[in-house]
């Protein structure tokens, strides 16, 4: 029975967090009450990536996006679109620069210039059905790698797509997979293949997203490359604070292997596959293909040299081949739509260097203070002034753009100078910073580069494994260093420590999380040294964060005296009377900003 | 395997497809430092300080040589500008750690590193992960583990608290290359059992042993314990080690046998009132010869249970011997060693007392009683009389830790206390607990303290009624060493004139069997003093082996069935005598 309208409600983590589920069974009852059951149908979808504006709802065949709905939006909602047949005016999307809502989901900047490959099917299927992935040719892909192809044009045909490792290394996946087949042959071991969703950079969701709207997708891909290499067994490693993802994936594997889809004789032929979800208990390292795999034996989740390649020597010493969860779900397109549909996104040339260019398209999780924060696909070469200024709407509150850090906790920053670069692996990382697995961090004026550096910096010495000395002792020290040039102590020849312990490090190191760990110190170093030189030269922070080189003040002529500093002040540092001036005993502040957030007059400021 | 060229600071060196580069540039003679790899463990390549230059093409890479493994045409710095750059901050992150380290300072020196930049840490550990390692795959014992991460990492055991399941092998404190493990309780001369130990599992029991061959043994053998390590195996360019063997039984067909079983010292507990097993400074003669034995675990230091050098040590002879409730025999060797005892003590603790309490002193043969007068010169306290008692009854604090031997002087007639901080118990020498059945095993008789009778006292002081079989040793009675050696080459030389012969003289008159007429009872068979009857099970006979037989007639008495008989003394024979005799 056919709908007149399909209401599609984002359930990804985000929105979930955000209330959804509540108005989604709202959203139900309502449409019940006013008897369009039969009418229109409510869908709970995956990520719809504009995460910042959560709860969304999608009204189809409309095209009509609605943002931040909550249960009272939803008696309205529905009389107006659903019944009258015009949009809803309060929840539409409004775009901080033009000031009138845009309801067209399609003429949202936001979506715009996205290019969707990864993330085909976000929004349009219901994750937890696997009828609606093969609705959308799910497994089409995969039924013509067991009928028509061979796995050697299989790996040809990746080989062909210039697909490379999403997971940051951008190691390319055909060459990857031929490598294992090869060592499979050759050892006479049989491989396995891994999918890596051990996503661990903070504030980066862009496997858990593709999971999350798209599990079935992961499940073809890796089928495929299972078929490819000559692997009977599966793992997909995912972190335990990914439970909606797994749960879904789980859903995903069980439906498979009901459809004939999973495990022996898959689709009627003597190919046999099967897939395990295994929990990662969260520890950053993991995310590391040898800490992966011995995390998967059940060892210590620690690296070891790569000198004997995991393709060859990987998972209980079988040939291994691991591939991040955004690699594994281009495979099906590519299959189905041919290396040339793929080959014409992106930049350089594949045809002859697999290195040659970077193809297809990237997820970023876009965060920091832009307009717009969610998850984003863009097609390799997308300059970063089209992400931050068009599809993140630009820096928020009308400050200034400064840094954008690419590449999760070890990537670099990128200055103003940069913010025409193509976004791709190799530009990247010229500029002296990395694709990663697609944490897009920017950054305003207000920021210090010294405190950011050193944020990252933190964030890795803990996360190390320790297990190495520069990895272990280079981040202590880099550390300490910054921590004493935040506090006022820094010495003009830190700088050429910092860079020397940054050579050594990525020169020594035993895994990438070391030898990329220096990134966001080297990368700050290069392009703001001034900013480095001001902390230690003049102890002043230029985007006013670091505390012992600020304090706080309040300006006169705005002050009302209205009380609402000295009521939050938790070190009672404001002194004044009722409508008259206050101050500030800078003796007693703590630096720690409640004021300046509740000030109605922004009388307080940093000097 | 592959052979392949690669050059190493410009050296062309050929080595295997794959090998470790740290033993490819160590045949050339180039050392490269490192602090966490050690040759029978698995490379681990975490200190890094073995990090060297490779290139390949246009290809620069920093590598650690303990685990790269080298291929075809590679090129090899191991000092490199930035070689050494990298291994100097390493040193100096490592100070940064342990500034204390001699290993550490040693890398330092060498590297020009006078202060290094990141200031000198107070930790011993460098976490290089060897004790680690070595617990969890060589010893298989799975102790030691490091436990939280980054700069906090540490090595420990299971939630801190001691384990289980350590073995005290001492693994992890041997390749400790900064000597930060320790074990409790293990300083020099502290034996915690009886006898003696610790020893290591693989030794050679005495430097004069025959054949001169290490043995490993059972019980402290890390091997029997987890089923790890097998490093001696590893390093063993014999091939000559075998966990897996077995102890087996052979069958050895030999014409001549001699009996030289030895004999055991007497069980000290037997003797309550000296406390033997309940003191752990009283010891037996075998337990001091350990102790003074410079291949021994003090390494031939006199010293008592807790490390101590003794002032006093009381050495008691005739325990059990000569005394009508254990051995009424002298043992025969006890005051001879006994006064070797009070020499050696004396030669090496000079101010020690030594107090030998005898009964009389037997210094028979030559220069022995000269060595008895020389030894009352070097002012060795003996005491004529019988120790009643050994206890740790102390008066006052003086005494405490000290075993209190009272004693009558006979010399002077009083009763005297002396307490001693070690006493030597010289136990009576006894038979083999098993020598009765050993000697009837091979048909010799026992007397009653159980050492095996010669044949004859005087005239075949080395044979026994059986013949082929001799006896040389203790196994014979309490003797000392020159007396077993000499009985052993008599031994030996009736055993060569035994087989120069070729052939053995049987007895005229010997017994045997008439098949047919025996009904396989075999009542012979426990009778035979000489072992000479056989009972065949598949055909229910028994039979007489011609060459044992003496003819002693025994068995031809005891046959119900009459089929026993004597040759040239059947019974026809004899009745056909009688019958002549009386001419009947």
């Amino acid at each position: 029975m056919a709908y007149r309208a399909n209401v599609l409600i984002c359930g990804g983590t985000g929105c979930v967090s955000g209330g959804s589920f509540a108005v989604k069974k709202a959203l139900e009852t309502e449409i019940e009450k006013r008897g369009l059951k039969n009418e229109i149908m409510v869908i709970a979808t995956g990520c719809q990536g504009f995460c910042g504006e959560g709860p969304i709802v999608i009204v189809q065949p409309d095209g009509v996006l609605y943002c931040k709905v909550n249960v009272n939006d939803v008696p309205q909602l529905v009389e107006e679109h659903l019944l009258k047949g015009r949009p809803y005016k309060k929840k539409l999307y409004t775009s901080p620069v033009e000031k009138a809502p845009i309801p067209a989901l399609k003429e949202i900047p936001f979506f715009a210039k996205q290019r969707l490959v990864v993330l085909r099917n976000r929004g349009l299927i219901d994750p937890e059905k696997i009828e609606d992935y093969i609705a959308v040719d799910g497994f089409a892909a995969l039924a013509k790698c067991l009928t028509e192809m061979t796995p050697e044009s299989i790996i040809n045909e990746i080989k062909k797509s210039g697909l490379r490792g999403r997971g940051g290394g951008g190691f390319p996946t055909g060459i990857k997979w031929e490598s294992c087949r090869k060592a499979a042959i050759h050892r006479n071991v049989e491989p396995v293949v891994i999918c890596n969703a051990d996503e661990g950079d903070p504030g980066a969701f862009m496997d858990r997203s593709t999971i999350e709207c798209d599990p079935c997708a992961i499940i073809e891909g890796m089928t495929i490359g299972a078929r490819a290499i000559g692997a009977k067994q599966g793992f997909v490693y995912i972190r335990q604070e990914y439970p909606l993802a797994r749960e879904r994936l789980a859903k995903a594997l069980e439906q498979a292997r009901s459809y004939g889809l999973l495990g022996d004789n898959i689709l009627g032929t003597d190919f046999s596959f099967d897939i395990k979800i295994v929990q990662g208990a969260g520890a950053f390292v993991c995310g590391e293909s040898t800490a992966l795999m011995a995390s998967l034996e059940g060892k210590v989740g620690e690296p070891r040299a790569k000198y004997i390649h995991t393709v060859e020597y990987g998972y209980e010493n079988r040939p291994s081949c691991l591939n991040n969860v955004e690699t594994w779900a281009n495979v099906p397109p590519i299959i189905l739509r041919g290396a040339e549909w793929f080959t014409s996104m992106g930049t350089g040339d594949v045809s002859e260097n697999p290195w040659g260019g970077s193809k297809g398209t990237k997820v970023f999780s876009l965060a920091g203070n832009v307009n717009n924060t969610g998850l984003i696909e863009v097609p390799m070469g997308i300059t970063l002034r089209e992400i931050i200024f068009d599809i993140g709407g630009g820096i928020a509150k009308g400050k200034k753009f400064k840094a954008v850090q690419t590449g999760g906790p070890s990537g670099g920053f990128l200055p103003e100078s940069c913010i025409d670069l193509p976004v791709d692996f190799d530009s990247l990382l010229e500029a002296g910073t990395m694709m990663g697995s697609g944490g897009m961090v920017v950054a305003d004026e207000d920021t210090c580069m010294v405190d950011s550096a050193k944020f990252f910096v933190s964030f890795l010495m803990e996360e190390s494994c320790g297990k190495c000395t520069p990895c272990r002792e280079g981040l202590r020290s880099m550390y300490n260093i910054l921590d004493a040039i935040t506090k006022g102590k820094g010495k003009e020849e830190d700088i050429e420590t910092l860079q020397e312990i940054g050579e050594v490090m990525m020169d020594c190191c035993l895994c990438a999380l070391g030898s990329s760990a220096p990134n966001p110190v080297i990368s700050t170093i290069r392009y703001f040294k001034d900013e480095y030189l001001e902390h230690i030269r003049n102890k002043k922070c230029p985007g006013k964060v670091c505390k012992a080189m600020i304090i706080y003040k309040i300006n006169s002529e705005l002050c009302n005296g209205c009380h609402a500093c000295t009521k939050v002040c938790p070190s009672d540092a404001i002194i004044g009377k009722q409508k008259e001036l206050h101050r500030i005993d800078v003796q007693k502040c703590i630096k720690c900003g409640a004021c300046i957030d509740v000030c109605p007059q922004e009388a307080i400021y940093k000097e | 395997m592959e052979t392949i060229k690669l050059k190493i600071n410009g050296f062309e060196v050929e080595a295997y497809d794959k090998q470790p580069l740290i033993e490819v540039a160590e045949k050339l003679g180039i050392r490269i430092p490192t602090l966490c790899h050690n040759p029978i463990i698995e490379p681990y390549g975490v200190c890094r300080v073995c990090t060297v230059e490779v290139r390949h093409g246009r290809r620069v890479r920093m590598v650690t040589a303990c685990n790269y493994p080298v291929s075809n045409g590679i090129e090899v710095f191991t000092d490199s500008e930035r070689v050494i750059r990298n291994r100097k901050m390493i040193i100096e992150w490592l100070l940064g750690r342990c500034g204390n380290v001699p290993v550490l300072n040693k890398l330092a020196e060498e590297y020009g590193i006078a202060e290094p930049r990141f200031g000198r840490g107070t930790d011993n550990c460098i976490l290089c992960g060897l004790c680690v390692r070595v617990c969890q795959d060589i010893v298989g014992a799975n102790v030691l583990g490091f436990f939280d991460r980054g700069p906090n990492r540490y090595v420990s055991t299971s939630y801190d608290e001691t384990s289980d399941l350590c073995i005290t092998c001492g693994a992890c404190a041997s390749v400790c290359p900064t000597g930060c493990i320790t074990i409790e309780g293990l300083q020099e001369g502290i034996y915690k059992e009886m006898p003696m130990g610790p020893i290591t599992p693989i030794h050679i029991d005495f430097m004069q042993a025959v054949p001169k061959k290490a043995v490993i043994d059972h019980d402290s053998c890390i091997n029997f314990k987890t089923g790890g390590c097998k490093v001696c195996v590893d390093v063993c360019e014999a091939e000559a080690i075998d966990h897996s063997m077995q102890e087996t039984e052979k069958e050895v067909d030999v014409g001549t046998i001699l009996l030289s079983t030895g004999f055991k010292l007497q069980d000290g507990r037997e003797l309550k009132e000296y406390g033997y097993g309940k003191y752990p400074n009283i010891l037996t003669s075998l337990d001091f010869e350990v102790l003074n034995n410079a291949n021994g675990p003090t390494g031939g230091k006199i010293v008592t249970q807790d490390g101590k050098i003794p002032k006093a040590i009381g050495i008691i002879h005739c325990v059990g011997s000569r005394d009508k409730k254990y051995h009424e025999y002298c043992s025969r060797v006890c005051c001879m060693y006994a006064l070797k005892f009070a020499h050696l003590i004396k030669e090496k603790i000079h101010d020690c007392e030594v107090y030998n309490f005898y009964i009389d002193m037997r210094c028979f043969g030559k220069g022995y009683e000269e060595f008895y007068n020389r030894l009352l010169r070097e002012g060795v306290n003996f005491v004529r009389g019988k120790v009643a008692e050994i206890s740790d009854a102390t008066l006052d604090k003086s005494e405490e830790g000290k075993l209190i031997l009272r004693a009558e002087d006979t010399m002077v007639g009083t009763v005297r206390r002396i307490p001693v901080d070690m006493v030597v118990l010289c136990l009576a020498v006894e038979a083999q607990e098993d020598a009765k059945s050993t000697a009837r095993l091979f048909g010799c008789a026992v007397g009653k303290d159980y050492f095996v009778n010669e044949k004859h006292p005087k005239l075949a002081p080395v044979s026994t009624p059986s013949d082929g079989v001799f006896i040389a040793g203790m196994v014979q009675g309490p003797k000392d060493i020159p007396d077993t050696v000499a009985q052993a080459g008599a031994a030996s030389s009736a055993i060569l004139s035994l087989i120069q012969q070729k052939e053995v003289e049987t007895e005229v008159v010997t017994a045997v069997i008439e098949e047919s007429m025996c009904s396989g009872c075999h009542i012979c068979v426990d009778l035979c003093p000489y072992n000479a009857i056989t009972f065949y099970q598949d055909r229910k006979k028994s039979e007489i082996n011609e060459a044992l037989c003496k003819g002693c007639g025994t068995c031809v008495a005891a046959c119900p069935a009459g089929a026993a008989q004597q040759r040239n003394f059947k019974d026809v024979q004899i009745y056909a005598e009688i019958r002549g005799l009386l001419a009947i």
